[in-house]
């Protein structure tokens, strides 16, 4: 028998329609996931058998071919356990596809829990695009994707809710968090510039410098406290606005540096990478490119401490983000654009001759 | 003087053979020769099919005997069966299942002791 259940899949931060087709019919048993599925998701077959088994349903002992529809589109990362796993329950019978136009992501866990993904903002926002109605969603991701209106969010917890859900078992869509009232609320922060005792020359600089969103470079010696003020420079900032907080989100959440729990990222982002940090780590890269530091930064602050160490090829790949606010990045597999509209805050020391004239010179 | 090899292998068939019927298994073939392999037994019970390879061991030094099916030897069994099913277009009718077992006797033990590994193995991929 065969079952579909729609899906989705990333590529950077949009998300694009996946079917899950699992045909079940009785012949040598034999487990096999086509449709250019990549490494995790091959392992995924040894996850879905198990969890099936462990959620106290049974394996089929039947030949099973499971289909990621289209099939020339690469297949990454362990989002598919949940919906190959319920089209496979659906197709041999142990289960129902009741709910029309649901789909579903979620990884699986051997013991048949839904485990969080990354992305599922993204993943929501593809979904009400194409006209879906219901989108099943691990439960630790359910504020993320509840942030898109229009989508009934379904969270499950394990295998058999999720399945349950997918029979039409009557549920609660779960309710995003209240963007309007965590951004509106002036939450204090442990790192505000009013902390700030003295400094006064700098603490107007960094005013006139975020008020016109200039980028800085502070130059002094270890101690100064360049790196406490720059931590400091997103408190005045203005809030972000719900569709920046949004935008925000998504590149974290897509990036899988979003805390767990946290379904909206509510404060300007600072990101202070290493200075050993590589060229792809700062711009983005990868076989199938994902976003760097510097779309993590976006709409926030970029610091850069102990500046001239950096790879200057590092730094040359600012050039662009600076200008545009956007980096693409093209690979062999896909070209992909990440937003980059940063604040680029710099440290560094003197020159370690000490001229006054020379350190004019260096900083221009 | 050891027992002569072959004699013991058919005397583990055939305990397993008696071991399926007591289990309410219908034998459809037994020592089936498919192309160059051979399937020990084919047995059918209800809406399942179960191609079974026996191993049986006369001492434990050597490991458990369902240790003796390596994973060439589970291909090996699941083409031949994907071979079986092709030739024998009626055996499927009325299945749903269709498994891989493996019978694992112990004749260091008096009597011997016979195990059944229901689902041992699939095709894989």
């Amino acid at each position: 028998m065969l079952a579909r259940v729609p899906s989705e899949a990333l590529t950077g931060l949009d998300s694009h329609a996946v079917t899950v087709e699992a045909d079940v019919v009785p012949a040598a048993p034999a487990f096999t996931i086509v449709g250019l599925p990549d490494a995790a998701v091959q392992e995924s077959r040894e996850r879905v058998r198990t969890a099936i088994v462990n959620s106290h349903y049974e394996f089929p002992s039947r030949r099973i071919t499971v289909n990621l529809a289209p099939a020339d589109v690469r297949k990454e990362g362990p989002s598919f356990d949940l919906p190959i796993a319920l089209a496979l329950l659906c197709a041999a019978g142990q289960s129902r596809c009741a709910l029309d136009g649901a789909a579903a992501i979620g990884e699986l866990g051997l013991d048949g829990a839904v485990r969080p993904v990354a992305g599922v903002l993204a993943v929501a926002q593809s979904a009400r695009r194409r006209g879906l109605r219901a989108l099943l969603v691990p439960a630790a991701n359910s504020g993320e994707a509840a942030l898109v209106t229009g989508l009934r969010v379904l969270p499950a917890a394990t295998l058999r809710e999720a399945a349950a859900l997918l029979a039409g078992a009557p549920a609660a869509a779960a309710a995003g968090p209240d963007a309007v009232a965590l951004l509106g609320g002036d939450a204090p922060t442990d790192t505000d510039l009013s902390d700030v005792l003295g400094q006064g020359r700098v603490k107007r600089v960094l005013e006139v410098a975020v008020a016109g969103a200039h980028n800085l470079l502070m130059v002094g010696p270890p101690g100064a406290g360049k790196t406490m003020l720059a931590r400091r420079v997103p408190s005045i900032m203005p809030p972000l606005s719900v569709d920046e907080s949004i935008d925000v989100t998504r590149v974290h959440s897509v990036a899988g540096v979003l805390p767990p729990g946290v379904a909206l990222v509510v404060r300007r982002p600072f990101r202070a990478p290493h200075h050993t940090i590589s060229a792809v780590g700062l711009v983005g890269g990868g076989a199938t490119p994902r976003p760097g530091e510097v779309s993590l930064a976006h709409l926030g602050v970029l610091f850069l401490d102990e500046f001239p160490e950096f790879r200057v090829s590092a730094l040359e790949g600012l050039r662009q983000p600076l200008e545009d606010g956007e980096v693409t990045i093209s690979r062999a597999l896909a070209s992909l654009t990440f937003p980059a509209r940063i604040m680029l805050v710099a440290a560094m020391n003197p020159c370690p001759c000490r001229s006054q004239l020379h350190r004019r010179t260096d900083t221009g | 003087m050891q027992p002569d090899p072959h004699e013991f292998g058919r005397a583990a068939e055939r305990l397993a053979v008696h071991y399926l019927q007591e289990q309410a298994y219908r034998i459809v073939a037994v020592n089936q020769r498919v192309g160059r392999g051979e399937i020990d037994i084919i047995a059918r019970r209800g809406a399942v099919l179960a191609f079974v390879e026996v191993k049986a061991r006369r001492t434990r030094t050597c490991g458990a005997p369902e240790d003796a099916v390596t994973a060439r030897k589970c291909r090996q069994i699941a083409r031949l069966a994907a071979l079986w099913l092709g030739s024998h277009p009626r055996a499927l009718a009325g299945v749903s299942d269709v498994r891989f077992d493996i019978i694992a006797i112990d004749a260091q033990q008096r009597p011997p002791r016979v195990r059944h590994l229901r689902a041992a193995f699939d095709g894989g991929a």
